[in-house]
């Protein structure tokens, strides 16, 4: 896992000099291309943090709420 | 000559003053104009209209100690409105529902459907003195009538966001709360996103606070032995007056006498969170965002609702005792185990979660969705997240996203199953939450995009519609299903 983290990470910062321009980016700009989670998926980011240990860096809540149900 | 001189250098004044005029009215013009090309962030009031419904199973309720039925269903109606500001801010406002019934949670008094207390009170409000009728009668796996069997949460979150005239600059600040029986929250973030790189680079950053309280509710035995001590079980106003108290002999006992239970002196629960993000455009397909989060939690972050048996302790119960043999089945319906204690957890709380997306484009009518996480924390928990979306398009309207997540974790310090606990530690949970185990989520999402036809609702016209439909296992045994549908509407101008 850490070593698919610094994989990646190496390969973002090698290519961040790319520039792709604004007409190139019709592929980047759909909406599934998004880099986040779609609407319904707050509800299970939700059930995800009481049933789990683990929460953040998803965009999710990261406190708040007891998660006693 | 003078007068002549000096009404000339008038009139040159006035065109002079003039022109100044117009060019000032010319500028204005201009900067309007610029203005009426610029790309507001946001055109028009959006509307989002989401439900969902989630139900969960399971033989682990950590409210009886780690052993009981987890039954429980979840109603979560919410709206969120964007509003445009002007044309380089957006206004956002979250309100939700959260309507559950829990056969878990209604065990913290597990007698109240039977004995002098079924009318469905709970915890400061129980029926004094003695019981009569039958005695009372609970069990870990049947769900109590007691108020706690139900509860709704309403949070409502207000964002604001402004951006920068080059669109290059995002700060928000956001304000919210929630509120329900025994809980309440109140959270405030500010954010900041800078693009460069002619947007193919984002980095955001992102501070917020939870400052939350617990109104806490314990179960019934250690509220009585909180409020009589030695005398609960003879006090004229005593719950568990002249009711029979067993060993794990089966006989008829006066000892039992949960003395390490403390009452709680502090309610407050506070997080911290920091968040940064990196997001980049990899090629004209592919992109990618790596995101950290530390997270530090304070205060009371035990829940005060959940018992805990220790394995060194005497063993007490109420009800049939010939059941004893099937206590930890479901065909227990009327013997209860009274608790030692309720969990204790640390003070503190620190959480580092590393995640990150990869998505490629890989044709116009499929895109590949990936997401990664490791956390860590200072309980001892380490997991890993995988999730793979993979958007497949019929055609400009019709998409369905099969979806598939998997996700491990390691057991906190402090956890042990139930009745497996030694009462010389300072802290400790069976909360299965807490627990080692893996978990499989797999589902699809249908999404509608209103492109062909206008459907229209008063003064908002349809613009997608998703339904999306998800199923959860757990290794320990939890399963559960959600459903949830997300309408977007926008103010028809």
């Amino acid at each position: 896992m850490k070593r698919l983290s610094s994989g990646l990470l190496l390969v973002i910062f090698c290519v961040s000099c790319t520039v792709v321009k604004e007409y190139n980016k019709i592929a980047i700009n759909d909406l599934d291309m998004q880099l986040s989670a779609f609407p319904c998926e707050r509800f299970e980011t939700n059930f995800q943090i009481y049933r789990e240990a683990a929460a953040g860096a998803n965009g999710g809540k990261t406190g708040g709420g007891c998660g006693c149900n | 000559m003078v007068e002549k001189l000096e009404g000339a250098v008038g009139v040159i004044r006035f065109f002079l003053f003039l022109l100044l005029c117009v060019y000032s009215f010319t500028g204005w013009a201009q900067i309007d104009s610029l203005n009426q090309f610029k790309k507001k962030v946001l055109d028009a009031v959006e509307v989002d209209v989401l439900m969902s419904y989630y139900e969960q199973e399971g033989t682990h309720a950590a409210v009886t100690g780690g052993l009981g039925n987890e039954y429980l269903t979840d109603y979560s109606p919410s709206i969120v409105i964007r509003m445009p500001i002007k044309e380089d801010a957006v206004l956002t406002a979250d309100v939700g529902l959260s309507a559950y019934t829990s056969a878990s949670s209604s065990n913290g008094n597990p007698f109240n459907r039977t004995g002098a207390s079924s009318g469905g009170e709970d915890n400061g409000n129980y029926p004094r003195g003695a019981q009569g009728g039958s005695p009372p009668q609970g069990s870990p796996w049947v769900a109590s009538t007691g108020a706690s069997r139900k509860d709704v949460l309403t949070t409502i979150n207000i964002g604001y966001q402004k951006a920068s005239e080059d669109r290059n600059r995002y700060w928000g600040v956001n304000l919210g709360g929630s509120v329900e029986y025994d809980y309440e929250s109140f959270s405030s973030g500010v954010s900041f996103a800078q693009l460069w790189n002619e947007k193919n680079t984002e980095l955001s950053l992102k501070g917020q606070v939870y400052l939350d309280r617990w109104k806490p509710i314990i179960p019934t035995e250690l509220h009585e032995y909180e409020m009589f001590q030695e005398t609960f079980l003879y006090n004229q106003q005593s719950y568990f007056r002249g009711v029979s108290i067993m060993d794990d002999q089966g006989n008829s006992v006066a000892s039992y006498r949960p003395d390490l239970f403390e009452s709680y002196t502090s309610v407050a629960r506070n997080s911290f969170a920091f968040s940064i993000g990196l997001s980049q455009v990899l090629t004209p397909k592919l992109q990618g965002a790596i995101f950290a989060d530390i997270i530090r939690q304070e205060g009371l972050l035990s829940n005060p609702l959940q018992r805990v048996y220790f394995e060194d302790r005497n063993d007490f119960y109420i009800g049939n005792f010939r059941t004893l043999g099937n206590y930890d089945s479901p065909d227990n319906t009327d013997l209860f185990h009274l608790a030692d204690d309720v969990e204790r957890l640390p003070s503190s709380r620190l959480k580092v979660p590393i995640g990150m997306r990869l998505n490629y484009y890989l044709n116009e009518y499929v895109v590949l969705r990936s997401y990664l996480r490791y956390y860590q924390d200072d309980w001892g928990v380490r997991s890993n997240t995988l999730q793979i979306e993979l958007p497949i398009r019929f055609n400009l309207a019709w998409k369905l996203v099969p979806t598939y997540r998997y996700y491990d974790q390691t057991a906190a310090t402090y956890f042990a199953p139930y009745n497996r606990h030694s009462s010389r530690n300072d802290f400790y949970t069976s909360d299965y939450d807490l627990a080692q185990f893996d978990s499989h989520q797999w589902g699809f999402s249908v999404s509608y995009r209103a492109i062909f036809r206008r459907i229209n609702l008063f003064d908002f016209e349809l613009k997608t519609a998703q339904l999306r439909a998800q199923k959860y296992n757990r290794s320990d045994g939890l399963s559960a299903f959600v459903v949830s549908i997300a309408f977007q509407f926008v103010l028809d101008q």
